[in-house]
């Protein structure tokens, strides 16, 4: 094994991500970043083959948030830092897509947002062993049934039902989805992941 | 005998001697004097707990008080350094009950204490004052309770950046009623609620309380009352800034804070609602430091605060301040020497706030007595960090940490070499630096040429090649401690420069091009040295001696390979064999 480190200039360093790099199976993720980073034409001639529902833009809020994806250990900050870090993404991540550029003073005050739902609750998704995640309007859904039939239709029919729907809640704990009611399940969601039966 | 001085007049003569490098010089001016100072000396300092024995330690100096020690490298502040690798505080504390039982204070960094060292501390010195635990972790507040209930001396509680399992608030309680000599604690990383009512007697029946950071679960409306039990205190850190806004907590808050005339450190701030940041203004003109790391409040925010702070000496802040509030910063706090701007959105691709290479280069340029600088940003060019370089020749710590690995100079494009070559080329006195951004074998060569006094270098996705690594080796006088991550770093300097780890207190190189064949000899060529390889992909023998290994921690040791490693960690023996624990 032999670090082959290319040095990685750019002139856009807003290139943002090499989406297909993204297989949580793959064993070398530092090394990720060595590799050259390809053009923003190169990557979406790579991805107008998917399919791809109308009710999301894979490209937008593209962010190192899923853990999975990030370098280890960088940026060099603690893990006191990384749970503040964490705490304020669930805020924003619930709050808005669009629009993260500008923080809003109306995210910040009055300390949580306890119960109350806003607009716009997209949340990641991921199946294991797609490299691509999804993100998914929970507002749009009103029970476990809808929810699974969207994620049906986002990826593969007949694969989804050999697979187990589990979450992330608020404390970054992995939990089998369905156990509670509905409503406290999409207070406390962060992200979803469809894990194979088996498992 | 070249003199006749009695012991007793060089014993008084030698406690005047507070530094270790003192007392270290005079045990080698002769025999005697070593005898002498032994006898002693009160305090040691143990950088690394593996480069020596509790023994060894106990053996030379009988009769001491006070005891600091550092455990794991401090790349495992990152998560580089796996669970279970070490860093052990029990064996100490053991050997320490049996022989120093005037103990009075214990300091500990990144080791690992359990419920069971606390409670051998509660109960094995009696004259126990001061615990600090910083970065630790293992235990649980079922250790605390034995610190409170037992050590009826203690005046020092700091629990700062510990991970505790915070099992309930209920060890606070333990403190006895008639205990009263508590001049600081630092509870700031626990989660669960203390009573109230607990701390508050606690604070009142102390009257010699100085700093108090409070953790997060204590809210808002709370605070006024702490503060008039203790006006006297100098530090104070807030537990979560946040309720919706109420007239009479609020001037509530304002009251308790004027009567604090002696507060010069605040901290704390989480979930901060900007608008209680006002009640604090009463005390801002004597204020010197401020930790705001935690506060997600707007830079207009910051800056009407930070406005009021003539005397402000040291701020740690959020990267929500922006350009434009250091711009102010640097226009009202001229004595300000320590600046930490933290990221709070690192893991965006994507700027979420105005702070670029031009807020640091403000700062450098109008605060003459800057010489502290951990700074996170997302752009930095060789101009600005060639100005900050002339403007701050004064600079003792250097820390910049360019998100995006190996980011250009975004003007030029080219690497970072020349701004950091000037850094170390004017701030002669540098003794920490911490590289990013795209980097060649250029800068180390600049920083072998002038880093003289520096001690401390960090450097993470850089260099071209082997070369790096030996400039910097072979021309860093004073270099204490040297980490590395995922630079093309291999053999061939570091064999050639096999004798430099001797004069070093530590090297950590991981996702580098060290081979296992090398490691081995390195660990044959220098018993002084623990070579320890850490490799989760099993041993490293089971690969070709040419695989590179995944980590590797060097650190000169009198004490031999440690018995404490855990099934990833080997030690590159001198007999060429590999040992397992």
């Amino acid at each position: 094994m032999n670090l082959q480190l290319e040095l990685a200039l750019s002139s856009n360093l807003d290139e943002g991500f090499d989406l297909n790099d993204r297989n949580e199976e793959r064993q070398e993720e530092n090394s990720r970043l060595m590799k050259r980073k390809r053009s923003f034409d190169e990557t979406f001639e790579e991805i107008k083959s998917v399919q791809v529902p109308q009710t999301l833009s894979l490209l937008d809020h593209i962010d190192l948030c899923d853990e999975e994806d990030r370098v280890v250990g960088w940026p060099p900050i603690n893990s006191w830092r990384k749970k503040i870090c964490h705490h304020h993404q669930n805020r924003r991540g619930r709050n808005t897509i669009m629009n993260y550029v500008t923080v809003e003073n109306g995210g910040r005050d009055g300390g949580e947002r306890s119960g109350g739902r806003s607009n716009f609750t997209y949340v990641k998704v991921k199946m294991e062993g797609v490299g691509i995640a999804r993100k998914v309007d929970l507002s749009r859904h009103h029970s476990y049934q809808t929810l699974i039939e969207t994620l049906m239709a986002m990826f593969d029919n007949e694969k989804v039902q050999g697979y187990k729907l589990t979450y992330q809640d608020k404390e970054g704990d992995w939990l089998l989805a369905g156990d509670m009611p509905w409503e406290t399940f999409i207070n406390s969601v962060q992200r979803l992941k469809l894990l194979r039966n088996g498992h | 005998m070249a003199y006749s001085f009695p012991e007793e007049v060089l014993e008084y003569v030698f406690a005047f001697l507070s530094s270790d490098k003192d007392r270290n010089a005079v045990s080698l001016v002769c025999k005697s004097w070593y005898e002498i100072e032994r006898w002693c000396r009160r305090r040691v300092f143990i950088g690394n707990c593996y480069a020596v024995s509790p023994q060894i330690v106990i053996r030379r100096f009988p009769e001491v008080r006070a005891v600091k020690i550092k455990g794991k490298p401090h790349f495992a502040d990152f998560n580089l350094v796996p669970e279970r690798w070490g860093a052990y505080v029990y064996p100490w504390i053991s050997a320490m009950a049996r022989s120093y039982p005037w103990l009075e204070e214990i300091k500990l960094k990144r080791m690992v204490v359990t419920d069971e060292s606390l409670e051998l501390i509660s109960k094995s010195f009696k004259n126990f004052k001061v615990l600090m635990l910083s970065s630790c972790e293992g235990f649980t507040t079922d250790g605390l309770s034995s610190i409170a209930a037992n050590c009826r001396n203690l005046r020092e509680l700091d629990l700062r950046e510990s991970d505790v399992e915070d099992l309930s608030g209920h060890w606070l309680s333990h403190f006895p009623d008639n205990f009263t000599s508590l001049v600081s604690l630092n509870m700031s990383c626990l989660g669960s609620e203390v009573s109230f009512s607990a701390l508050e007697r606690l604070v009142s029946r102390c009257p010699n309380l100085k700093t108090l950071r409070l953790n997060r679960a204590v809210p808002v409306e709370k605070l006024a009352s702490l503060l008039r039990r203790a006006p006297q205190l100098v530090e104070f850190g807030t537990g979560a800034y946040s309720t919706e806004i109420r007239t009479d907590i609020f001037s509530n808050l304002v009251g308790a804070f004027s009567g604090c005339k002696h507060l010069k450190s605040l901290s704390g701030f989480w979930d901060v609602v900007p608008a209680y940041l006002p009640a604090m203004y009463c005390v801002c003109s004597r204020i010197t430091s401020l930790n705001l790391s935690y506060a997600t409040v707007q830079s207009p925010d910051l800056v009407e605060l930070i406005s009021q702070c003539p005397n402000l000496k040291c701020l740690w802040v959020l990267d929500y301040i922006e350009d434009a509030g250091l711009k102010a910063l640097s226009s009202y706090c001229k004595d300000l020497q320590e600046l930490r701007v933290f990221p709070s959105d690192p893991y965006s691709a994507e700027p979420n706030v105005s702070l670029t290479e031009q807020g640091l280069v403000t700062v450098s340029a109008g605060c003459p007595k800057l010489q502290s600088v951990l700074y996170f940003c997302r752009q930095m060019s060789n101009a600005a960090l060639v100005a900050i370089a002339r403007n701050r020749p004064n600079l003792i710590r250097f820390r910049l940490c360019i998100i995006e690995p190996q980011a250009p100079d975004y003007l030029t494009l080219e690497p970072l070499d020349t701004g950091f070559g000037a850094i170390v080329e004017h701030c002669k006195e540098l003794r920490r630096l911490s590289l990013s951004g795209l980097l060649t074998d250029r800068v180390f060569e600049y920083i072998g040429t002038h880093a003289k006094k520096l001690e401390m270098l960090s450097i993470a996705f850089a260099g071209d090649s082997d070369l790096g690594l030996h400039y910097v080796l072979s021309g860093c006088e004073s270099l204490r401690k040297l980490e590395i991550r995922d630079c093309p770093f291999g053999d061939k300097a570091l064999l050639a420069n096999a004798a430099k780890l001797e004069t070093m207190r530590s090297l950590w190189m991981s996702s580098c091009s060290v081979s296992y064949g090398a490691c081995k000899l390195l660990g044959q060529k220098m018993p002084n040295l623990n070579v320890e390889v850490i490799d989760e992909r099993g041993p490293p023998d089971s690969r070709p001696k040419t695989c590179p290994v995944e980590k590797l921690y060097v650190y000169r040791t009198v004490a031999g390979p440690r018995a404490d490693k855990p099934d990833f960690v080997w030690t590159m023996d001198e007999d060429g064999a590999l040992r397992l624990s």
